[in-house]
This record gives C-alpha cells, sequence and structure tokens, in this order.
C-alpha cells in the first residue's frame, strides 16, 4: 500500500480518532516504513506543540458589549414590532383562533345575506321599486300642496306665508293651487302675505292664467305697497296687456301720488 | 436557538454565556489579534440575532456559528487583507516576549515559532487547523462546518500539518 493512502489515517492517529482497526493498520505500515514513521513522530509531536499554546481569554469588555448591543436590538425589535409585526402577529393569531366551524358558518351567513340582497334590490324588483317610489313621491307632493291650501286659510298671517312659501317646493302647481294664490293675493288681509304671495306667483308667470291673473288683481289692490310692487313684476314680465289695468288705477282719485309717479313711468316704459 | 428564533431574544445570552469563549478562541487563532477577534465575536453574535430567522435547527447550532464566523472573517480579510498579515506577527512577538524564566523559555519560543508558522499558512490551512487542534472538533463536525466529507478533512488535516512542520522548520534554520 502506498503511504499517501495513509494520509488520513494519520490525522486520525494524532488526534486519536482512530478505530482499533485503523490503528492496526497504521502500525503494521509504519512497523515497516521508516519515512511515514519518521513524519508521523514529528507530526505528533507538532500536534502536541500547538495543544500547549493557550489561547487568551476574551477580557471582560467584551461580554458587557454583548450585552449592551442585545439591549439595543431587543429595543429595535420592539419598536418594529409596536409598529407593524404585531398586527402580522395578531392577524396570524386571528386565523389560528377561528376554528373551521364559526369559519364555516361565516361564510354560509355572508351568503345568505347577498342571497337575500339579490332578491330584493335585483334585476326583477328593480321595475316595481322605481313605481313605488314614483307612487310615493307623488304623495308627497299631494300632501304639500293639500298642506298648503290648509296653510293658506290659517288665521295667521306667517302660518299663511309659509303655505305661500311652500309652493316654491311645488314642481307643477295645478290650477286649484293657482285659483288659491290667486284668491289670496286679491283678498288677504295682510300685506305681507299678498306680497309673498305676488312673489310666489312672479316665479309661476310663465302660465297664461297666472299673468292673467295677476293683470286682473291690478284695479283688486289698494295697498300703495302692492300697487309698487305689482308695477315692478309687470314691468319686469313685458306684460303690456297690464296698461289698461294701471290707465284704470290711475282713475282711482285717493291713489298716492307716489304711486301715481311710478305707475305712469310703468306704462310709458312698457309702451 | 430555535426559542431565540421564536422572539425569545433572552436566550441569546445563555447562548453567549455557552459558546463565547469558543467562539473567540476561534477567531483569535485566526486573526491574532485580540480586539480584532472580540469585535468578531460581537458580530457574530450581532448576525446571529439579526438573521436568526435564517437559522433551520436542522444542523447544529455551532455549525451554523461557525459558517457565520466564517463569513465575518472573509469580510474582513477582502477588506483589509495586508493590515492582518503584518499586525498578526506582532501580536506573535508580542505573546513571545516578556520576562520568562529559562527553563521555560524554550518552549516559548517552540510556542512562538509556532505562531508565526501558522501565521503563513494559507487561510484555509489556519482554518482547518483552528477547528481540529484549538477548537478541537471532531473530524465530521469539521466536515459539517466545511461542507465536505470527513476523508476530505482529514487529508487537509494532514496537509496542513505537513505544511506547517515545514514552515516551522525552515523558520528554525
Amino acid at each position: 500500500m502506498k503511504c499517501e493512502l495513509y494520509e488520513e489515517l494519520f490525522t486520525g492517529w494524532i488526534n486519536k480518532e482512530l478505530s482499533l482497526e485503523e490503528k492496526g493498520a497504521l502500525e503494521q505500515h509504519i512497523a515497516g516504513c521508516t519515512n511515514c514513521r519518521e513524519e508521523l513522530l514529528s507530526l505528533q509531536q507538532m500536534w502536541n506543540t500547538m495543544g500547549e499554546v493557550e489561547t487568551p481569554e476574551p477580557s471582560a469588555n467584551m461580554g458587557v458589549k454583548f450585552y449592551a448591543m442585545l439591549d439595543t436590538y431587543k429595543e429595535s425589535v420592539k419598536e418594529q414590532r409596536s409598529l407593524w409585526a404585531d398586527v402580522k402577529y395578531h392577524i396570524s393569531r386571528l386565523w389560528e383562533w377561528q376554528p373551521r366551524w364559526p369559519m364555516a358558518y361565516n361564510f354560509v351567513m355572508i351568503l345568505i345575506v347577498a342571497g337575500a340582497g339579490y332578491l330584493l334590490f335585483g334585476k326583477g324588483k328593480a321595475d316595481d321599486q322605481d313605481k313605488q317610489l314614483k307612487a310615493l313621491s307623488t304623495q308627497v307632493h299631494e300632501l304639500k300642496q293639500t298642506m298648503m291650501l290648509a296653510l293658506l286659510e290659517n288665521p295667521s298671517a306667517s302660518e299663511r306665508i309659509r303655505g305661500v312659501s311652500y309652493t316654491g317646493e311645488i314642481k307643477h302647481a295645478d290650477k286649484q293651487v293657482i285659483d288659491a294664490l290667486l284668491a289670496t293675493l286679491n283678498n288677504d288681509p295682510n300685506v305681507n302675505v299678498r306680497l309673498s304671495t305676488l312673489d310666489a306667483l312672479t316665479h309661476l308667470a310663465g302660465r297664461p292664467e297666472v299673468r292673467e291673473g295677476l293683470i286682473k288683481s291690478i284695479v283688486e289692490q289698494d295697498s300703495p305697497l302692492m300697487q309698487l310692487a305689482i308695477a315692478d313684476v309687470m314691468l319686469k314680465l313685458q306684460e303690456k296687456r297690464s296698461v289698461g289695468s294701471f290707465k284704470e288705477l290711475l282713475k282711482q282719485k285717493d291713489l298716492d301720488n307716489g304711486v301715481r309717479d311710478k305707475i305712469k313711468q310703468t306704462i310709458t316704459q312698457l309702451i | 436557538m430555535l426559542k431565540v428564533k421564536a422572539g425569545d431574544l433572552d436566550r441569546m445570552g445563555l447562548l453567549f454565556e455557552r459558546y463565547n469563549r469558543q467562539l473567540y478562541g476561534f477567531l483569535f487563532h485566526m486573526t491574532y489579534q485580540r480586539e480584532l477577534a472580540e469585535d468578531m465575536v460581537q458580530q457574530v453574535f450581532y448576525k446571529m440575532l439579526k438573521y436568526r430567522h435564517t437559522f433551520t435547527g436542522t444542523g447544529e447550532y455551532i455549525h451554523w456559528m461557525y459558517s457565520i464566523a466564517r463569513n465575518v472573517l472573509k469580510d474582513h480579510w477582502r477588506k483589509n487583507k495586508q493590515q492582518v498579515q503584518h499586525e498578526g506577527v506582532e501580536a506573535a512577538e508580542t505573546i513571545a516576549g516578556g520576562s520568562v524564566p529559562d527553563e521555560q523559555f524554550e518552549k516559548k519560543q517552540a510556542k512562538a515559532g509556532l505562531h508565526k508558522a501558522m501565521e503563513k499558512l494559507s487561510e484555509s490551512q489556519r482554518e482547518i487547523l483552528a477547528l481540529s487542534r484549538f477548537q478541537e472538533l471532531k473530524c465530521q463536525e469539521i466536515a459539517d462546518i466545511l461542507g465536505m466529507t470527513e476523508g476530505t478533512v482529514k487529508v487537509r488535516i494532514h496537509r496542513a500539518m505537513q505544511e506547517l512542520k515545514s514552515i516551522y522548520v525552515k523558520m528554525e534554520r
């Protein structure tokens, strides 16, 4: 056997890791091979000398530094945890904590709610819903109208003004509403109610019956305030048919001078 | 270490108490600079904390520790190659110096010579001798750490010893 093949055994020999068989084989070899014997002895001596080399002890400082580092590290980890690792941890805990059955129950509940939602608000029911909504808004509209008409009959002037103001919210004032407003305009004892009624009717001036009613109302008004206001409205509407009514008003002897001037001015502007 | 990995960082203190001398010994024989070796021990433990998630628990803890230590050494050598050689020899001389009784003088001389001879070995040869002789690890353990077969480790130890001897003998002359 060649000497190189014993290399592995040399190491085993010097660090005493050889089995009895290996030891026997090597001893047999070195008994007949002077080179190897000398080599082994010198290596063994070297190995022993190395064993006598002292490894110095680390200084106490090393431990101090280590624990300082460990503390700093723990702090930094804690901070990180409180930010997001904690959240992650809790989510994972929640995940683990949720046993299968409650989880399945949750899913079933979600499905039931989703299904019920589909049945209630699903496509098939959408038209019905639309109809219902329309009917409801019509009802509200009618209710408002009734309330407005009722309010106009109220003995309190402020309630009547409130009733008048409701007309602004009524989109399509029907004949009943307009008649009620015109009646209020001509007959209400309170000038403020009449003024606000005039204002409400001005907004509805797009309708011929409103215009006619307003023109007719000119001669009915005895308050200078109303006369001036109605003159302004006619001017604004550029209602030339009102000129006749104004001329008639001028014939009244007890007409306020200021009003007379204003009406004359209005007539000239309209013509 | 698995407990450290699970977040019980205080356990790292136990590991430090148990292994700091062993690790320091290895790093000292690899560098022959006491302060540097201490710094490296610190670095190794820091890395073990930082990369604790990479410890799988399948192998021995000390194998993992040595592999991190070897990486720290590699980083160090890559950064300052020449400095190590120079200071290393100085450190060996420091150990050899001082007033010593005559009868012990020769032994001290021999040890100092060994230090110097160790210095002249290649890093991998010094490493394998540090692990086998100074750390007193079994060949199988070294094989696990270095990722070799046991046979290869034995052959390499033998070659490293031969090399050390020849350097030593040359220095004696």
